[in-house]
């Protein structure tokens, strides 16, 4: 059946490598046109759930639809729509920038004039047009990373996979390669962004889901996730008295302008306080505990994690 | 915006086989391999033993040219899987079996191109061949013996994960098709592709023959051997690239 207002739809979707459950059982719906954010740590089944998406690897179970296409029988269909952006840097080291481009474009069957209009036009956007004749293998890595994006969008595809489009960049390619995402986005195409970066999942998502252990955790705009944590400020300090741990939390959460608090790792406790900032010395007479590397900041989507799983994306 | 194009395999098809011919011309290491390595031996039978043993072991020393390519395609294959190239290849609208034969058609150029440069330094080296001999077949048993080395190179390319390892693991390959086969010896083995081809090619470039027992027989046992190995390479290869 074709449904033709949602980019992507799976019911309970399942990867499984032997006795690991890479994928286990994700039931998503994908509007058209969205950017959609999948953020979770290292290992919790992103790479592979868009592998399955991708067509590159079957499912164990379960049944997705992408673009209206079945993924195990229109595989052909999905590929002529779609483009992948993945983890690594995937090129031809003894190709030019242009060729690597180009190549992709000819797999997809555009017309000579067309890829090679449209290759100055995205190599322009990315700041590469002046050394886009040498060979790649030349390239810094934050050049190789733009060309891995550019290969991905070349044929103007419906539906756009970037898999962590953005690891290992400097913050100016960073914002480069973003504002790329974001202008692609505008002009209609369906975005799955899979990141393990917050902030990207934060300043880029209309709507994402937190995915840990190959499961959806929770899902929602980040705007919405972060409101779930409440309207506090995070205290994030380390104590030297881990196993008094949870004693210290017990002890801040019964103050009243404490929300929630949490141990994240050996050392750091989590504490969401409203007006934190000012009342940092209430806290400290409370938990009767010395606090070192003591911050405090706004909630972000690595605390709705932490607040879910006890644990740091990166950890 | 978005378009949907229809790509042909015919197009595909060159278009990859152009890209592997770029990659592999732009690397000087395998450049050095495929012309230096029989070049070697050319010039060692030429000005080590003197031309009379050249000229009994230069039928032996062509057909090595084609031999290398069992480590140029495994590696290429090799090198495509480890750096994920061929994962991503496969996200476009092309099938595995393109991007395999393209793989095959680029050492095939290759491989002609080999054979010819062979052939003229051999006599430019002053070797002597029978003014009978049929041309085309002194190009065409090699050639032929190229099919094999990709049957082999395939194979090898299903097991192995890393260029290097592709590299290091062909001369188990290779050194027993040669030394085996006759190429630079006399032979041991009298069925397998390379003594096969060494005797088709010694008794067109010697004796000018083309008997069809000598010849003939020979290039259909070495075609068989070419096929039996090409088709087991790509049912290898497609097996254990399933699942990438």
């Amino acid at each position: 059946m074709i449904i033709l207002d949602l980019a992507i739809e799976t019911n309970n979707l399942k990867k499984y490598f032997g006795v690991i459950h890479a994928v286990d059982g994700i039931d998503l719906q994908i509007p058209k046109g969205s950017l959609f954010g999948v953020l979770g740590p290292n290992g919790a089944g992103k790479t592979t759930t868009i592998k399955m998406l991708s067509t590159i690897l079957p499912p164990t179970s379960g049944d997705a639809s992408v673009l209206g296409f079945d993924i195990k029988k229109d595989v052909l269909e999905i590929k002529k729509r779609i483009g992948v952006c993945p983890q690594e840097l995937v090129l031809y080291p003894r190709l030019n920038a242009r060729e690597n481009i180009h190549l992709i474009a000819q797999m997809h069957g555009m017309s000579k004039k067309d890829y090679k209009e449209r290759t100055d036009d995205l190599l322009g956007k990315m700041n590469l047009l002046d050394r886009s004749k040498e060979l790649v293998k030349n390239y810094s890595g934050g050049m190789k990373r733009r060309i891995n994006v550019l290969m991905a969008v070349i044929h103007e595809p419906e539906l756009l996979f970037f898999d962590e489009p953005t690891a290992g960049l400097d913050p100016q390619s960073r914002r480069v390669v973003w504002d790329f995402i974001r202008d692609f986005q505008e002009k209609d195409s369906t975005i799955i962004l899979t990141t393990h970066s917050m902030e990207e999942a934060d300043d880029l998502s209309d709507e994402l889901i937190i995915i840990d252990h190959g499961k959806i955790i929770t899902q929602g705009t980040p705007d919405e996730l972060k409101g779930k944590l409440g309207e506090g400020d995070i205290l994030e300090f380390k104590v030297k008295e881990i196993e008094q741990r949870n004693e210290i939390i017990e002890r801040a959460t019964k103050l009243d302008f404490v929300q929630w608090g949490k141990s994240v790792g050996k050392h750091r406790i989590v504490l969401n306080a409203l007006d934190g900032l000012r009342r940092v010395s209430e806290i400290m007479d409370v938990i009767k505990v010395k606090m070192e590397d003591i911050s405090v900041r706004k909630n972000t989507l690595e605390d709705v994690f932490i607040d879910l799983t006890g644990r740091r994306l990166r950890d | 915006m978005e378009q949907i194009f229809e790509p042909k395999f015919t197009n595909q098809l060159w278009y990859l086989t152009v890209k592997n011919f770029k990659s592999m011309i732009r690397e000087i290491s395998q450049l050095v391999w495929i012309f230096g390595y029989p070049l070697v031996f050319i010039l060692l039978f030429r000005f080590g033993y003197g031309l009379e043993t050249f000229n009994i072991f230069a039928p032996g020393v062509v057909i090595l040219a084609p031999i290398v390519l069992i480590s140029q395609l495994a590696g290429h294959f090799a090198e495509e899987k480890e750096s994920g190239t061929l994962q991503r290849l496969i996200t476009t609208p092309v099938s595995r079996s393109t991007v395999l034969l393209s793989g095959l058609f680029s050492q095939l150029i290759v491989a002609a191109i080999q054979i010819i440069v062979m052939l003229l330094l051999i006599l430019l080296f002053g070797v002597s061949i029978n003014p009978n001999a049929n041309i085309f077949l002194l190009f065409f048993i090699p050639f032929i013996v190229a099919f094999t080395s990709l049957g082999f190179g395939l194979i090898l390319a299903s097991f192995v994960r890393t260029a290097s390892s592709a590299g290091g693991l062909a001369w188990f390959i290779i050194l027993p098709l040669q030394f085996l086969g006759g190429l630079l010896t006399v032979p041991l083995v009298g069925f397998i592709p390379t003594s096969l081809a060494a005797e088709a090619m010694g008794a067109v470039m010697i004796n000018g023959s083309i008997a069809f027992d000598l010849v003939g027989l020979n290039i259909i046992f070495i075609a068989i051997w070419g096929i039996g190995l090409i088709v087991l390479g790509i049912l290898l290869f497609q097996r254990k690239t399933a699942i990438l």
